[in-house]
């Protein structure tokens, strides 16, 4: 049956579109990601809490009506990486729209963010060793970190809804954050276990620029 | 418009749905101190709508209100946190909703009524207008059904409650704008009845609303989002994250 069709359900309703204005919302209460809205096989659990501990939050792709439902189409911050799925609406909170969309080139080691489809930040970056790959496709900023003593992550850490691949085992899950660092002269480089890394004076510039929930795009 | 049958269901709102966070509580409190009980037996508490044509009637300058009555400051000031939510309600609806055709014009007609008299209102309180609320719409702009029942019961309040709160103005500027209002907030919410397959005048007289009653409709929503809500953590402090490095 196609959409349109008399007893189809309807289009999604698109909510986000990076590059020109995205949203997210926070996870108001703990739930399950499906495969389909309405139904479908369990993709994730949702908390309401990262594991930094700030209060979870979800990138909004789309939405859909399904029997009188709202389902919100979210992206998730599983492996594998750019895993959207399901979740009911009334689970998430209001909508918070930005127009920022961070993009990270690997290969270039830069990075780049857009505020409505102008660079308004650039810097160049270290990213993952080949052996610990910073991963690609898209993903989102899920919270803001500073005031920690290790001096690794430099004055201020982004974390990300990105996941290494292969260092599944470490601690917190293997989150991909987007920090400062004690050793600028590696920079840029590939020198990480998959976070990107900027000069402390550039994430903290980052920071006046980047709204947590922007989207985030690593080629 | 075309006259139907009333075939779609309205819920009907009760008192303990509607303000559960106490928010319009909070503002009636703010707006009338000791003699909310009296405001609320008469007043239209969603008559927001009612005031919003103030700038078209010679209430234009701004700060206008030093010069007007504390009762009537005070009325404005509430109407002007209910066109704040009337505004953003049609406003988000415009953004979210994905309407079509006549839908789609009701919503991008009286969204920019509902921005006008929130415009108007704020010119005429200058410094003395109340702040914008946080507000939640809980999927009501989201889903078609749940947006027209609501945008009904927005609308139908807004002009029954009026009736209570006309006595009560003290200035007849203030009086003729509200009187122009309530005519523009009638025709919206006519409009949606019809939209929505009831009849768009179904009584030669209207009726004020209770207190109770408008408090039901205001209230049910949850939308106005209070002030004192937790507040959400982003960051942490003195632990390092555990990213990856």
């Amino acid at each position: 049956m196609r959409a349109g069709e008399p007893g189809s359900e309807p289009a999604p309703f698109t909510l986000s579109k990076p590059g020109s204005l995205s949203r997210w919302a926070f996870i108001e209460r703990a739930t399950v990601a499906r495969s389909q809205p309405g139904r479908g096989r369990r993709l994730a659990r949702l908390s309401t809490r990262t594991p930094e501990g700030t209060h979870g939050l979800v990138m909004v792709l789309a939405r859909v009506e399904v029997r009188d439902s709202l389902w919100v189409q979210v992206r998730l911050p599983v492996l594998p990486n750019n895993t959207t799925g399901w979740v009911r609406r009334e689970r998430l909170g209001p909508y918070h729209a930005v127009r920022t969309h961070l993009i990270v080139d690997t290969r270039k080691r830069t990075a780049r963010l857009l505020r409505r489809g102008h660079t308004v930040f650039r810097a160049r970056v270290g990213v993952g060793q080949p052996r610990w790959p910073t991963p690609r496709g898209e993903f989102f900023v899920r919270n803001r970190l500073r005031g920690f003593s290790d001096p690794i992550y430099g004055p201020l850490a982004f974390g990300t809804s990105a996941r290494s691949a292969v260092l599944t085992d470490w601690p917190g899950g293997g989150f991909i954050g987007i920090h400062g660092t004690n050793q600028p002269t590696l920079i840029p480089g590939r020198v990480s276990h998959g976070c990107i890394r900027m000069r402390n004076a550039e994430i903290l510039r980052l920071d006046r620029e980047m709204p947590i929930g922007t989207p985030l795009t690593v080629r | 418009m075309t006259m139907r049958q009333e075939t779609t269901h309205v819920p009907d709102f009760t008192l303990d749905q509607v303000d559960a966070d106490g928010a319009i509580r909070e503002t009636l409190d703010v707006v009338n101190g000791d003699t909310r009980a009296q405001f609320l037996a008469k007043a239209g508490i969603f008559g927001g709508g009612a005031f919003g044509g103030a700038a078209l009637l010679g209430l234009t300058a701004e700060g206008a209100a030093a010069a007007t009555a504390k009762s009537d400051v005070a009325i404005l000031n509430f109407a002007l946190t209910l066109e704040y939510l009337e505004a953003a309600f049609y406003t988000e609806a415009e953004q979210m909703l994905g309407a079509d055709g006549e839908l789609a014009l009701f919503i991008r007609v009286v969204a920019a009524h509902e921005r006008a008299h929130v415009s108007a209102l704020k010119k005429v309180l200058g410094r003395k207008a109340v702040k914008k609320p946080k507000f939640n719409f809980r999927g009501t702009t989201e889903s078609e059904s749940k947006f027209r029942a609501t945008a009904q019961v927005l609308e139908d309040t807004g002009v029954k409650a009026y009736k209570g709160q006309a006595p009560r103005i003290k200035s007849n500027a203030i009086l003729n704008a509200a009187l122009a209002i309530h005519a523009v907030e009638a025709r919206h919410a006519a409009w949606i009845r019809d939209l929505n397959g009831t009849a768009p005048a179904p009584t030669a007289f209207d009726k004020p609303l209770s207190k109770s009653a408008v408090l039901a409709a205001v209230s049910k929503t949850k939308f106005i989002v209070p002030a004192q809500a937790p507040r959400r953590r982003t960051r942490r402090r003195s632990t390092a994250p555990r990213f990856t490095g």
